[in-house]
């Protein structure tokens, strides 16, 4: 793949070649209808996600779990060496008392994260499967969400539209044909958004899947080979059109690639069923589930994302609203891991949980907090450094607006995740690379 | 200005939810200015009798999906398409998620106040028990000024920039003051008690006095960034292409001249020759809203299956529940590889499941003797005339062309051929009416 300026939307835009002409396709499928169709196909189609994943089949996976709202890093990774002055700032607010850690002194987690197997969150970091990174955020940070979310998503710190930062990686690294290189769940994920490279956005696989009911045999194949033929001749001009005509062959062409994984019908077994319980009734879990799940086939996944529940902007009752999120995100997040190491595949991914700001250190008269800067991220996996791994903000030093001091710019941990995890230089995706220094995040 | 049918179908596409042959004929016929003042002016209420789901009228406040549904039913059966696009384009600018009895009436309020003046407008926001409980300014009170809707009506409802954190934290300071009373049913009230509420001096855009929410509210609008940042934001919503600033001078002229009433914008951008260039090839994507009441409305369909609901919360756009306070992402944002396989299943409750789809071809129904532009044409009329391209036009008429060519066999005549006759009606509808063509107005 040609290298490509990675600050630059591009528009060589190409979708891999799919063999649509109505006789090649009658040739390979004979008189089947396309369900049974689906079995043959795509299994040539895999051919090249298949060859890119066996040419590096230990390819390290990157994946984001993003906190919307803004994570309160003071009742999530809570300094038990700061009590005293934490009790003076958060006067509405009652807390349960956090869970001492085995394996450190200075900070408790919320109660929360120990929901989940082989005690959630907790049980990860006091086996050194997670690494904290408190007072994380950036220079004279921005409160407002979509700003400092944009900044967080993009690498850059600009309000201009750009291609999020996995995007950019995705355009000089990724491949031009293979959209599940970079895999949404859930809704596309502003950190994939590309100039160019293909990227895929499902809820699982049998959600993927393109059928034109009423229609079967030779008639179902012709509806779907005319379907990639609009696409592909739809001209597609214009910022609209174009997302019609990529989404429409996106669609077929992601449909195709998961066909192998969408269970046939309502009654068959699920070919991506899990080795471990995730919690019932959770989005995020089904998601991070099927995300294991496909994880472990040939598909050449490289970057991933997926959004926690948006429970995080605590304005309000922050005790209750947030117990239910970390509830959430430890239990999804512990099964995800549990699953990924009896896949046999957890040494190859590492996953990234961030938040695009703080809180306020002094709570409001809500039982909550408002907007703040110095949160909390951490990366977890097999692979991943345990411990607290930044300075944790000290109480008695806010800054001007009262706020947490930041004691870690986020594009430090990006240019070390793009260096130390994904190995290629951060300089091709983070401007002014060098000047953020590097720290170590995976062992 | 020139004005021909495919003028009032892109007018009534970007003003409203698409236009029926019988519109377009109409209003083509009566000109551009009776157009636009219909729009504007026309009689208010709905059209034809309330849907049946089952049997039974809708119940939005007893059944999830039905809230969905019911504003679903006002965009398909409205009688003032442009009120009811502004519903859409007010409920995502000032986006509120909470219990149904209050979206609904936010919903109605915003409907009743869609084209008025934008103070009052923003008054009614201010005060609306939806938006007061979803950016807790009920019970943010002079202690601790809870600062989430001080902030977001800055940023977002009026101004998009030129103010500082102080500013945020002292309009924070005048909003204190509304308290709410909650009972078994949810909440029963919100009111102003004095008590709660932040009487002093306070310092916003560099002026100074005893503001109140009401103060507040007179400061953001009379702020120069206000006029230019809603002007924009309405020009977007129907235009792809960028104002030039002549535009958008005259365009922020008018609104402040008006007394800040969103008519004086919204015709001047109705009128304007940027909405309809290209009609031959629509360029603006199709919300799920949009795309879902507007194919409903072509093809004469009121809203007869429950799955529409969830289908257009699959597509990205559950009714009353916004991703964020920004609201839903529009434009091309609409549209991924998920939101697509999401809009096919669209056409699938249409066109097969359940016993009798809304847009049923029947076994029988199709005629294998029709030349291939004839069953494109009965699957375009059965639609209601929508747009496609010439391209996607080319590839439907070689469909139809190829879809009886393998059955050679003697055996394969009669009921095969009128099974495949059926089923290429099926195929070239679900094409069209999920196709790339269908998501661009």
């Amino acid at each position: 793949m040609p290298r490509r300026d990675p600050f630059k939307g591009c528009d060589d835009f190409r979708l891999a070649r799919r063999p649509v002409e109505l006789t090649r396709r009658q040739v390979v499928l004979g008189g089947l209808s396309i369900y049974a169709a689906t079995a043959l196909g795509p299994s040539r189609l895999l051919q090249d996600a298949r060859a890119q994943a066996a040419a590096a089949p230990d390819a390290p996976v990157l994946v984001s779990v993003f906190l919307p709202g803004g994570c309160d890093l003071l009742s999530t990774v809570t300094p038990l060496d700061q009590t005293g002055r934490l009790a003076d700032l958060r006067r509405s607010i009652t807390t349960e008392a956090p869970a001492p850690l085995a394996t450190e002194s200075r900070v408790g987690l919320h109660p929360s994260l120990s929901e989940g197997l082989d005690g959630g969150v907790r049980g990860l970091f006091e086996a050194g499967k997670v690494g904290f990174l408190p007072g994380i955020d950036y220079a004279n940070p921005d409160l407002s969400h979509f700003h400092s979310r944009h900044f967080w998503e993009t690498g850059l710190i600009t309000e201009r539209t750009a291609p999020g930062w996995l995007g950019r990686w995705l355009d000089r690294h990724g491949s031009a044909d293979n959209p599940l290189q970079g895999l949404s769940l859930g809704g596309l994920s502003p950190l994939l958004r590309t100039g160019g490279a293909p990227v895929a956005t499902i809820d699982d696989p049998a959600g993927a899947q393109l059928r034109f009911g009423g229609t079967w045999g030779p008639a179902a194949d012709m509806t779907v080979a005319a379907w990639s033929r609009v696409a592909a001749e739809t001209p597609g001009a214009g910022a609209g059109p174009a997302a019609a005509k990529r989404a429409a062959q996106l669609a077929r062409d992601i449909g195709d690639r998961l066909a192998p994984y969408a269970p046939a019908d309502d009654n068959a077994p699920d070919p991506l069923a899990p080795p471990v319980a995730y919690p019932e009734n959770s989005d995020f879990a089904t998601h991070l589930s099927r995300l294991a799940g496909l994880l472990a086939q040939p598909l050449g996944i490289r970057v991933a994302a997926i959004d926690a529940p948006s429970d995080f902007d605590t304005h309000d009752d922050q005790p209750k609203q947030l117990a239910a999120a970390l509830s959430e995100v430890s239990q999804g997040l512990a099964a995800f891991q549990a699953d990924l190491e009896a896949r046999g595949i957890a040494d190859r991914v590492l996953t990234f949980v961030w938040s695009e700001f703080g809180r306020r250190p002094q709570s409001n008269d809500s039982s909550g907090t408002d907007h703040g800067a110095g949160g909390i991220a951490w990366v977890q996996g097999t692979r991943a450094r345990g411990g607290i791994l930044t300075d944790y903000p000290d109480l008695r030093r806010l800054d001007r607006e009262d706020n947490l001091a930041v004691t870690i710019d986020f594009r430090r941990v990006y240019c070390s995740l793009l260096e130390g995890w994904l190995g290629t230089d951060a300089a091709e995706v983070i401007p002014n690379a060098s000047a953020f220094g590097r720290l170590a995040v995976v062992r | 200005m020139p004005w021909s049918e495919a003028h009032v179908r892109r007018l009534f596409w970007r003003a409203g939810f698409g236009a029926t042959p019988a519109e377009a004929a109409r209003w083509a016929q009566a000109g551009q200015d009776a157009t636009i003042k219909y729009l504007l002016d026309g009689a208010r209420g709905l059209a034809g009798p309330a849907p049946l789901l089952g049997g039974r009228p809708l119940d939005p406040l007893n059944e999830w999906s039905h809230r969905a549904l019911w504003w679903l039913d006002r965009m398909v059966r409205t009688r003032r398409p442009l009120d009811e696009k502004l519903t859409l384009f007010w409920s995502d600018h000032f986006p509120s998620v909470a219990d149904t009895p209050l979206v609904l009436a936010q919903n109605r309020m915003f409907r009743a106040r869609a084209l008025g003046s934008f103070r009052k407008l923003l008054g009614a926001v201010t005060r609306d028990p939806a938006m007061q409980v979803f950016l807790s300014l009920a019970d943010s009170t002079k202690e601790a000024p809870n600062e989430n809707y001080a902030r977001e009506l800055m940023e977002l409802f009026t101004l998009g920039g030129g103010y500082t954190e102080r500013d945020i934290r002292e309009a924070a300071r005048a909003l204190t003051g509304f308290r709410s009373k909650w009972g078994d049913g949810g909440l029963q009230r919100i009111w102003f008690d004095p008590s709660l509420h932040d009487a002093g001096v306070k310092r916003i855009f560099g002026r100074r006095g005893r503001f109140g929410a009401d103060g507040l509210l007179d400061l953001v609008v009379g702020h120069p960034r206000h006029a230019p940042f809603l002007v924009r934001k309405l020009w977007d919503f129907f235009v792809t292409e960028p104002p030039d600033r002549a535009t958008l001078r005259s365009l922020t002229r008018a609104y402040r001249q008006s007394g800040l009433r969103v008519a004086a914008v919204v015709e001047r951008i109705l009128r304007h020759p940027a909405l309809y260039a290209r009609l031959d090839a629509p360029d603006m994507v199709k919300c799920p809203l949009v795309y879902v009441a507007g194919t409903l409305r072509l093809a004469g369909l009121g809203v007869t299956i429950e799955d529409y609901s969830w289908l257009l919360e699959q597509m990205g756009q559950f009714p009353f529940d916004p991703p964020s306070v920004a609201g839903w992402d529009w434009g091309p944002a609409w549209l991924t590889s998920q939101t697509m396989a999401a809009r096919v299943r669209f056409g699938n409750a249409m066109l097969a499941w359940n016993d009798h789809p809304p847009l049923e071809v029947p076994d029988g129904a199709g005629d294998p003797g029709l030349s291939p532009d004839a069953q494109l044409d009965r699957a375009l009329d059965a639609l209601g005339r929508p747009w496609i391209s010439d391209a996607t036009r080319r590839v439907l008429v070689d469909l139809a062309a190829g879809y009886f060519t393998d059955l050679v066999k003697p055996w394969q005549q009669g009921k095969p051929r009128q099974q495949r006759a059926d089923m290429l009606q099926r195929s070239l509808r679900h094409l069209i009416l999920s196709g790339p063509d269908a998501h661009l107005h």
